[in-house]
């Protein structure tokens, strides 16, 4: 039954469209089904972050004089602060842990072959601006490790030919880290990247219902049809499930685990020991730390740099190269994908070690 | 409409022109955009520093100064004479510290070593540490990035 005001508002909006929409789509049910859940789980997390943020830029300081002492001020003496810091940036993994889990169910189960190859290129960019985020997230407390981070990230693309000079320059606001890098790291991270993401995430989602859930390849080759539950309320039911689950985690980590704080950042002294960047940049760091200095005549940073960004936009391009999903050459690139996950987090625990 | 001896027809003409106006508009706007996102950073030509700070170093010690927005190192040498050095890993950027007990430059970012002259000899840096070249006039320490002589006897 329709209220008054419901159909006052559908004369004018038209949301009936969407409601109905929502109504019949269904959800497939099969043994890989479990994928289907990891896209919320993001949606989620990022809702999270976008709250907490909100609730973090009250108090904090955007400044290299005020950063470091707002973030203290945040952990100890803001009513419930250190809990909502702690709440982002533990939702900041596990956003970007999901991530990683999301791209893994197309990448393996193929659902990126047409037509859904702009849906993989657009979680793509989700994923780069994910990563974007926790990077000049990582910078704000601006204490002594998230200071050589942040120089080491930004002097990455430095040796990509012709450009890189430029992205260092524009990304650290001059030629240095400095008080300037800070604002525009807060800027970026505040402001910048979640209106690109907002763009992204509805072009993204808008195309997964255009299309509804991709079958793997399995289930379609199959004759008989796959049984199917509706998406509302059935599986939003299970979602939820899922999410309460997740945050109870999330919290208890959040709760007993809060993050550090080092002493401010001081733009001139040496690099503390035993720097890292956040766990997913971690398989990228030792990567940069085992290239040597000279490999033949070329310079081992430009050669490590240039290879990450070839490997990056290979697998941006990824549903162009594996358009025989079926065939010998999906298998290899299968294989490729798994010898990679293997890399990432052997390279992952060496770092640790 | 396409005159007998023309290229184009007037509408391809037309288009052309107003997508180039266009394109020169966006141009024009796009500029000072850009203008803006790059400040202008240079660093300096030379920095002057008081000699009555550095006097008492004793040799084999090293002192730092601000090189801009970068630290600059100066390193007494055993003979007395100084040294000056951009204090900047040349592989990612990291600022070094010098190791006083074994002579040499070491980089905690990832684990890049150069002797106590700056020569790159471990890890992961490509290059030398940058030199700059200093002189000694009367009570001032003059900084420069280049021209004169490295100046290592003063």
């Amino acid at each position: 039954m329709k209220t008054g005001i419901q159909s006052w508002l559908d004369e004018r909006f038209g949301l009936s469209i969407i409601t109905k929409f929502l109504k019949e789509k269904t959800v497939p049910q099969h043994k890989h089904s479990i994928w289907y859940y990891t896209g919320s789980a993001i949606l989620l997390f990022f809702t999270i972050q976008i709250i907490t943020g909100f609730m973090l830029v009250f108090y904090y300081k955007p400044t290299p004089e005020g950063a470091n002492e707002s973030v203290a001020r945040i952990m100890t003496e803001v009513p419930l602060g250190w809990i909502i810091r702690s709440v982002h940036s533990w939702s900041a993994s596990f956003m970007i842990a999901f991530v990683f889990i999301h791209l893994l169910s197309p990448w393996l189960s193929k659902s990126y072959r047409k037509p859904r190859e702009l849906t993989w290129m657009s979680g793509v960019f989700l994923l780069v601006f994910s990563l974007l985020s926790g990077f000049t997230g990582y910078l704000l407390p601006w204490d002594d490790l998230s200071l050589s981070a942040t120089k080491v990230g930004t002097d990455i693309p430095r040796s990509i030919p012709l450009v890189g000079v430029w992205v260092t320059k524009f990304l650290r606001g001059g030629e240095d880290v400095t008080g300037d890098t800070l604002t525009r790291f807060f800027g970026f991270h505040v402001s910048i990247i979640p209106v690109f993401m907002f763009i992204l995430l509805a072009v993204h989602i808008y195309l997964i219902q255009k299309q509804g859930m991709s079958l793997p390849l399995s289930a379609e080759a199959k004759k008989e049809k796959v049984r199917e539950i509706p998406f509302w309320p059935n599986f939003v039911y299970r979602e939820m499930i899922v999410w309460l689950l997740l945050l109870g985690i999330l919290f208890s980590l959040a709760i007993f685990f809060p993050p550090s704080l080092e002493k401010a950042a001081e733009l001139m002294a040496p690099a503390p020991e035993g720097i890292k960047p956040e766990w997913y940049f971690l398989f990228l760091f030792q990567t940069l730390k085992i290239f040597p200095a000279k490999i033949f005549f070329l310079p081992g940073d430009t050669l490590a740099v240039l290879l990450i960004l070839l490997a990056g936009i290979l697998f941006f391009s990824l549903p162009l190269i594996d358009n025989k999903p079926a065939e010998r050459k999906g298998k290899i690139i299968t294989i490729i994908a798994l010898v990679l996950i293997v890399y990432a987090v052997v390279m992952t625990v060496w770092s640790l070690l | 409409m396409k005159l007998k001896h023309s290229l184009f027809t007037r509408r391809e003409f037309l288009n052309g022109l107003l997508g180039g106006w266009l394109g020169a508009l966006l141009a024009s706007f796009l500029y000072p955009v850009i203008k803006f996102v790059f400040p202008p950073t240079r660093e300096p030509d030379q920095v002057i520093l008081p000699f009555a700070d550095f006097r008492d170093m004793s040799p084999g010690s090293v002192k730092n100064f601000l090189w801009g927005t970068k630290p600059g190192i100066l390193k007494k040498k055993d003979d007395g004479s100084y040294m000056a050095f951009v204090g900047v890993c040349t592989h990612l950027d990291c600022n070094v510290s010098y190791l006083e007990d074994q002579r040499k430059f070491f980089c905690a970012c990832h684990d890049g070593w150069y002797d106590e002259n700056g020569l790159n000899i471990g890890g992961p840096p490509p290059r030398p540490l940058r030199r700059l070249f200093l002189s000694i006039e009367g009570e001032d320490l003059i900084i420069k990035r280049e021209g004169g002589e490295r100046a290592e006897d003063q």
